[in-house]
């Protein structure tokens, strides 16, 4: 089992969909359980590749072949999820605020976060305050996530903020910002609950707050 | 011109890659009909390309590009325009400003190599070119003029989209390969074309990169992107300045090989003017970077005169420095922080010693 495990993890590493495919359906014929795969190759490999990019030994193509890897290899496992007790870590509502029509940087957070075992529901680009407000109501997230790469379009992001204030739903969600122009002393300035650097920032801080409580 | 062929001339000149028309007509006090060397007369600029409103209200966005008849309007434009940049084949969308943007690339598989005759003017057509000849006569008075262009990667990134693009290094290599070769194709005769203007250098404008690092290592980049991008280098024959936002520290040693006079803009977020300098400061000029996430458009005129000498004095040191934003003037700019940065290079901006 464990020389299956590793033949994942390290496919996935690589960006190896072909041969993932093949070992994820090779583990379960040999009787692996899915949330295994998942808890113990599959979550672990996209960690993996979050870090390399972090550090910059894989740039974009190689993230993304991971990432592409490990969401054709949940598809294989989600029936077989569907039956067991495998639950995802949390569910996270991720848009690019209003008025911004950026999404790359959203997307590989995205993918990013579907790797780390959350369940990522995108809300697209130019999504305005009151979009996520409902957003809120009807996905029942745990966190919401916000993307902008402009200076123009931030202020998008206080916005966001104020109206969940206002619509009494703040208290209910971890709210956490990303994009080039912004800091965590903006983050801090409007109320969101953490910034992150880029995409494997966001899920070790998703990771890290959700695992201290908040 | 000086200053691109690495010279210290008597004074740092300033040009911005582009002046999106909402903030010039601000600048030209509400005025719509006004002629490029008025614009660069209010802030004290040296050289002018891209597009102006030419009388009709401002409208921002790549090269005017529509979603329909973008052979028509490279033909025959409608507005005082400098720029030969080809369109991008993508869905596009319009925001409520106007501002047009890339919904999706539409370059995705080999069936759809079809569109690039439906998209791409003749690049041989006179039309355009006849009527920017004239253009340049008529407006260049003694300011440079440039012509912005593209190398093709670009072109291809944004046509097939950032993340079709990366998979396509894998499972398609070689159409990749296709796409960039007919774009730069493109360029080149244009470029044919345009040696024959007046123009004083071109402007090449290819993203490769975001904040953190560029798209593509060091060995993607020389397979898949010099060897396309060099067709067009070798068909320049005027100075020229290559643009890219974010962080190119890993490629740069590859791009320098094109030959490029200068880079720009080093966008301040993601490398650091001073060191760019210092390392490949004897080797190219540096065109930058006054910030654009803080300073140019949330700071204060005190912020931009402080930031503009700061500049001056670790990027201009013995020429080869052209100063400009972090890469454009936008229209979300503050007018008086725009005002500053002018008022800034003219008292900073003398060399010890030159009058």
């Amino acid at each position: 089992m464990t020389d299956m495990l590793e033949t994942i993890r390290d496919d996935c590493i690589r960006g190896r969909r072909a041969e993932l495919l093949r070992a994820v359906n090779l583990a379960l014929a040999s009787g692996i359980g899915a949330e295994t795969v998942m808890t113990q190759a599959l979550i672990p490999a996209m960690s993996v590749v979050g870090e390399r990019y972090s550090t910059g030994e894989y740039f974009l193509a190689e993230m993304m072949l991971g990432a592409r890897a490990m969401s054709e290899a949940m598809q294989l496992l989600e029936p077989h999820l569907a039956q067991g007790t495998y639950e995802t870590k949390a569910r996270v509502v991720l848009g690019t605020v209003a008025g911004d029509y950026h999404d790359i940087g959203k997307n590989i957070v995205g993918m990013m976060l579907q790797g780390g075992g959350y369940e990522v529901v995108d809300l697209g680009v130019d999504v305005s305050p009151q979009s996520f407000v409902e957003a809120i109501a009807r996905e029942k997230p745990r966190l919401v996530l916000m993307s902008a790469l402009l200076t123009l379009t931030m202020e998008g992001m206080r916005a966001t903020v104020q109206a969940l204030v206002g619509a009494g739903v703040r208290e209910r969600v971890v709210v956490g910002i990303g994009g080039a122009p912004l800091t965590q002393n903006f983050a801090d300035e409007i109320g969101a609950d953490f910034y992150a650097a880029d995409a494997h920032d966001c899920v070790v801080k998703c990771n890290q707050l959700l695992h201290s409580g908040a | 011109m000086a200053a691109l062929n690495l010279g210290q001339p008597d004074r740092v000149p300033w040009v911005e890659n582009d002046i999106e028309e909402v903030l010039q007509i601000q600048l030209m006090g509400g005025r719509t009909n006004y002629t490029p060397g008025e614009l660069c007369r209010v802030l004290g600029m040296d050289g002018f390309g891209y597009h102006f409103p030419t009388g009709a209200a401002g409208v921002a966005g790549q090269a005017l590009q529509t979603s329909k008849s973008v052979k028509e309007a490279f033909y025959f434009p409608k507005r005082i325009t400098f720029d030969f940049v080809p369109p991008w084949i993508a869905e596009m969308g319009v925001e409520p400003g106007g501002r047009t943007f890339i919904k999706k690339g539409l370059l995705v598989d080999r069936a759809s190599l079809e569109l690039f005759d439906e998209f791409l003017p003749d690049p041989d057509h006179p039309a355009r070119y006849e009527q920017v000849a004239k253009w340049i006569e008529q407006y260049r008075e003694d300011y440079a003029v440039f012509a912005r262009i593209r190398l093709g990667t670009a072109s291809t990134i944004e046509s097939m989209g950032l993340g079709v693009f990366s998979l396509m290094l894998y499972d398609d290599p070689d159409l990749v390969k296709e796409i960039h070769r007919r774009f730069s194709e493109w360029t080149v005769r244009v470029v044919e074309n345009l040696n024959k203007l007046a123009f004083d250098f071109y402007w090449a404008n290819d993203d490769h990169a975001d904040t953190k690092m560029p798209w593509v290592n060091l060995g993607m980049y020389e397979e898949f992107l010099y060897p396309f991008q060099k067709m067009v280098a070798d068909a320049i024959k005027k100075p020229w300045a290559f643009h890219s936002d974010g962080n190119l520290v890993p490629i740069l040693d590859g791009l320098l090989k094109l030959g490029m006079n200068a880079i720009h803009p080093i966008q301040p977020a993601a490398m650091d003017i001073g060191k760019i300098k210092a390392q490949y400061g004897s080797r190219v000029c540096i065109i930058g970077n006054i910030d654009l996430d803080y300073t140019l458009t949330l700071g204060t005129p005190q912020q931009v005169d402080g930031e503009v000498k700061e500049r001056i004095e670790v990027a201009g040191k013995d020429g080869g420095y052209i100063i400009s934003s972090a890469n454009s003037l936008t229209d979300y700019c503050k007018i008086e922080n725009v005002r500053a940065m002018a008022k800034a290079v003219k008292k900073y901006g003398t060399y010890q010693g030159a009058r």
